[in-house]
């Protein structure tokens, strides 16, 4: 009996200096430094002291290269999960490590090895306490993914600056789109006013990225932030009107707006042809086009299209 | 030989030289080279008839005859290209771009030239001048030299070629600028069998203006002869006078047209990018190279920049430096029209030939999908075009376009044919779950679709135009006939008020109608040459990738 008293006694202080120990590293111990500091505790004493406190849920248990490690447990979220159980706080703890980009439930069913109705029920429950929270990802509608209360979602899940609740805002792209590319050609055209020698023209047609981040942000269209890449993604677009065109030059690191040494150079540039010929007649535009045959329904004699383009 | 092209060179054939030889045309296109018996017995036209048709085919160059293919002496064969009889579309092109740089008298000469086919010098001389001095006022005339000088200054630039002797046609085809060799009469056992006919170019005389003893002016042309001239215009009159050059025809060089056309697409592109002086550059490269260069050349033999700067017209006299940077701004070009071949001789030159064409290409395609679709399935196009392969999502992204938008955009492309599917898969078993499915466009294959649908527009505006004016015929029967009166009327010296009596017997309403068919007739017409010039770029760039292998 006294054995036992002691065997708790000693028990009970050795979890003190274990505590102490982790309060100490923050980082984690590992066994060694705890053989280290109490060389008189047995290993089996040791591992119930361990035991004792990863069940009381103060005491972490990681692994690292060199083997287990022991770290204390954030006091304040120790607090939030009395009265949760184990498979709650499993569950919590793997949306947790999921950090913003937020996990599916098929996701947590793999990793926990819980059946569907439990994680259910757990996910409820965390709902409920308000731990945790759903966020609709915008890749595919119908998936919810769950991520910690207070946290922010990643850009992969909402979409970033263009998605407002999930919507995709045409509008709004197409509004920067013009006027990106109205800043762009009035730069051209005061430019070629300027009838100087035709390399400074060139020169100063040019508008680096940066230039452009500038002006948006200052005719204050955009109530989101915008930041230097979403002014590319948009200049990208007008590239592939054909409305602009987009150099890379080396520029001194420091220069404002270069990144990695280079900057980007865009201008506006003006068509290479007219609308060719064969869209100015109508079977250019025609929708039944492959249907036309002489003597058909539909043939260049009774072609209703023709008929009005003649008369226009 | 496409059905849409066979369907065009019918139409052409007939508009020209009427049913018959349309008939025999198309025979032979479709069915490859024959000799007379089979073409008299699968079309069923009567063996005179099937000689005249060929005679014309042969005499304009359509048509080409050879010995047989089984043995030598065996009967000839006639064969047809679809090329050749195509470029009776590009004929108005051809007859303005030569009154654009010779004058009347060169537009005069050419479309003598493409009307007939061939003719010897002297013959073109006399029809030219005669037709000139008829415009001409009262008591002036033009002399031939005039119109021999312009003969010869077409020669010297190229735009005018010596047809190529037939092997055996010898003394055959002597005088008279009408007959060719009649083709009943098999080529000389001892000629070569050649699978190809000789090209104009591989005779050393090809360009070689012969010595022709012209003297006299231009006739004019009685009113009193009018009813002669006209039966006589078919016939062929029997010259008495000779002029030393008996058995030399000339023919229009299509190819040397069409190496115009190329630079001037190219210029006005240039013109269009940058600015005026940049292509005035361009003009002075080209101009400086157009005989140094071969037709199929990738791009134009090096430049110096001091003999670019030697050669700019006087009108332009920018100083040195001011021409190197307009040199190297073209070289920095995105569109690469001109690149930079060495250093010496202040910088070497070239113009990119090919590279220009497929630009030019491109951007014809290009056009077509926005005119078609509409601005933001043309991004999806150009974006897939610089791209090459993208996921769907990627499109979505890149492109900026909502996705159910873009998914639908992309769907009504690719039932177009307009873009494919490339599929990529991860294992063996094509499972589509694990398959990565990419968009992305060939410009070749797709510029050879657009081509044919552009054959396909043109044939569609001809049988609207021919449909338009059979609907009005008795309208423009009558108005011919009244027409007919009131010449006869004025021309016997009539009172106003019989005059004002014939012109009434046409009412406004169909005076109406027949402006209506006038102004409808004029734009399919134009319309034409509008699809014509995409039909040239297309052609030119679709060539150009075939010579290079």
């Amino acid at each position: 009996k006294y054995c036992s008293k002691i065997k708790k006694k000693s028990l009970s202080v050795s979890l003190c200096l274990i505590k102490e120990l982790c309060q100490q590293f923050p980082h984690g111990i590992t066994d060694q430094v705890i053989q280290n500091d109490m060389p008189h505790l047995e290993p089996q004493q040791r591992a119930m002291a361990i035991n004792k406190l990863l069940s009381l849920g103060q005491l972490d248990l990681l692994r690292n290269s060199s083997g287990l490690l022991y770290r204390m447990k954030d006091m304040q979220s120790t607090s939030k999960m009395k009265g949760s159980d184990n498979q709650e706080k499993l569950v919590y703890q793997i949306i947790e490590d999921a950090g913003n980009k937020g996990i599916w439930s098929r996701d947590i069913r793999f990793k926990s090895n819980l059946p569907l109705t439990e994680i259910n029920k757990i996910l409820k429950n965390l709902e409920s306490k308000k731990l945790i929270k759903a966020v609709k990802s915008v890749a595919a509608s119908k998936k919810k993914v769950y991520m910690l209360y207070n946290l922010q979602p990643d850009r992969s899940v909402t979409g970033g600056a263009w998605y407002s609740d999930q919507d995709f805002e045409s509008e709004f792209v197409e509004v920067l789109n013009q006027q990106c590319f109205k800043f762009l050609q009035s730069k051209a055209e005061a430019a070629r006013d300027s009838k100087q020698s035709p390399m400074v023209q060139r020169n100063s047609s040019f508008a680096t990225s940066h230039e452009v981040w500038k002006y948006i942000c200052e005719l204050g269209i955009s109530k989101v932030d915008l930041s230097m890449d979403d002014i590319e993604t948009i200049l990208n677009t007008l590239i592939y009107d054909g409305k602009v065109e987009m150099t890379v030059i080396a520029a001194k690191e420091g220069t404002v707006g270069s990144v990695d040494g280079q900057m980007k150079l865009y201008r506006g540039v003006n068509p290479v042809i007219q609308p060719t010929g064969v869209v100015r007649t109508p079977c250019g535009l025609c929708p039944v086009f492959e249907d036309c045959h002489e003597g058909g329904e539909i043939s260049p004699s009774n072609c209703i299209y023709m008929t009005e383009w003649l008369d226009f | 030989m496409t059905a849409q092209e066979v369907r065009l060179c019918g139409l052409l054939l007939q508009e020209h030289f009427g049913e018959v030889v349309a008939k025999v045309g198309t025979h032979l296109l479709k069915s490859g080279a024959q000799n007379l018996r089979t073409i008299i017995h699968e079309t069923g036209i009567s063996l005179d008839l099937v000689k005249k048709s060929l005679c014309v085919l042969v005499q304009h160059g359509t048509c080409v005859f050879s010995s047989g293919r089984k043995a030598p002496g065996s009967p000839t064969e006639y064969r047809t290209s679809c090329d050749r009889i195509l470029r009776i579309l590009r004929y108005p092109r051809y007859i303005y771009t030569a009154k654009t740089l010779y004058g009347d008298t060169g537009e005069l000469i050419i479309e003598e030239l493409l009307q007939r086919g061939d003719m010897t010098m002297s013959s073109t001389v006399k029809t030219v001048a005669d037709r000139l001095t008829q415009n001409m006022e009262e008591g002036r005339s033009m002399d031939y030299s005039e119109v021999s000088s312009a003969f010869s200054k077409l020669v010297e630039t190229h735009f005018l070629q010596r047809c190529p002797p037939m092997a055996g046609a010898g003394t055959k085809d002597s005088g008279t600028p009408a007959t060719p060799a009649t083709p009943a009469i098999p080529g000389t056992p001892a000629a070569p069998v050649s699978t190809a006919p000789p090209t104009p170019e591989s005779f050393p005389d090809c360009y070689r203006v012969p010595h022709v003893t012209l003297i006299g002016r231009g006739k004019r042309r009685l009113s009193n002869e009018d009813g002669e001239d006209q039966r006589n215009a078919k016939k062929t009159k029997m010259d008495s006078e000779t002029h030393g050059d008996e058995g030399i025809y000339w023919q229009v060089n299509f190819e040397r047209f069409h190496l115009h056309f190329r630079d001037q697409a190219i210029i006005s592109a240039v013109a269009n990018k940058l600015d005026q002086t940049s292509s005035e550059i361009v003009r002075t490269m080209l101009r400086m190279s157009e005989v140094t260069t071969s037709p199929t050349a990738t791009c134009t033999k090096p430049l110096s920049a001091n003999e670019i700067f030697r050669s700019l017209p006087s009108s332009y006299n920018i100083p040195r430096p001011i021409l190197d940077q307009y040199l190297t701004l073209l070289v920095d070009d995105p569109m690469e029209f001109v690149g930079k071949a060495g250093e010496s001789g202040g910088g070497m030159y070239v113009v990119n030939l090919h590279k220009a064409l497929a630009n030019l290409a491109r951007a014809t395609l290009e056009s077509v999908v926005q005119e078609r679709f509409g601005s933001r399935s043309a991004r999806i196009f150009r974006l897939l075009l610089r791209k090459r392969h993208l996921e769907q999502k990627q499109v979505e992204d890149f492109a900026m376009i909502p996705a159910k938008e873009a998914k639908d955009m992309l769907y009504t492309l690719l039932s177009q044919n307009l873009v494919q599917l490339q599929e990529i898969p991860k294992t063996p078993d094509y499972a589509p779950s694990r398959t990565f499915y990419l968009y992305t466009v060939n410009q070749l294959p797709t510029a050879r679709m657009l081509l044919q649908n552009c054959y396909k527009t043109v044939a569609n505006l001809i049988e609207r135009r021919l449909f338009e004016s059979k609907e009005s015929k008795r309208l423009l029967e009558k108005s011919q006939r009244i027409e007919a009166i009131l010449a006869s009327l004025q021309a016997s010296g009539a009172e106003p008020e019989q005059l004002t009596e014939v012109e009434e017997m046409i009412t406004a309403p169909e005076k109406q109608q027949l402006e209506a068919l006038r102004l409808h007739i004029n734009k399919l017409d134009s319309a034409e040459n509008q699809v014509d010039e995409t039909i040239f770029l297309l052609e030119s760039y679709v060539n150009s990738t075939m010579s290079v292998y």
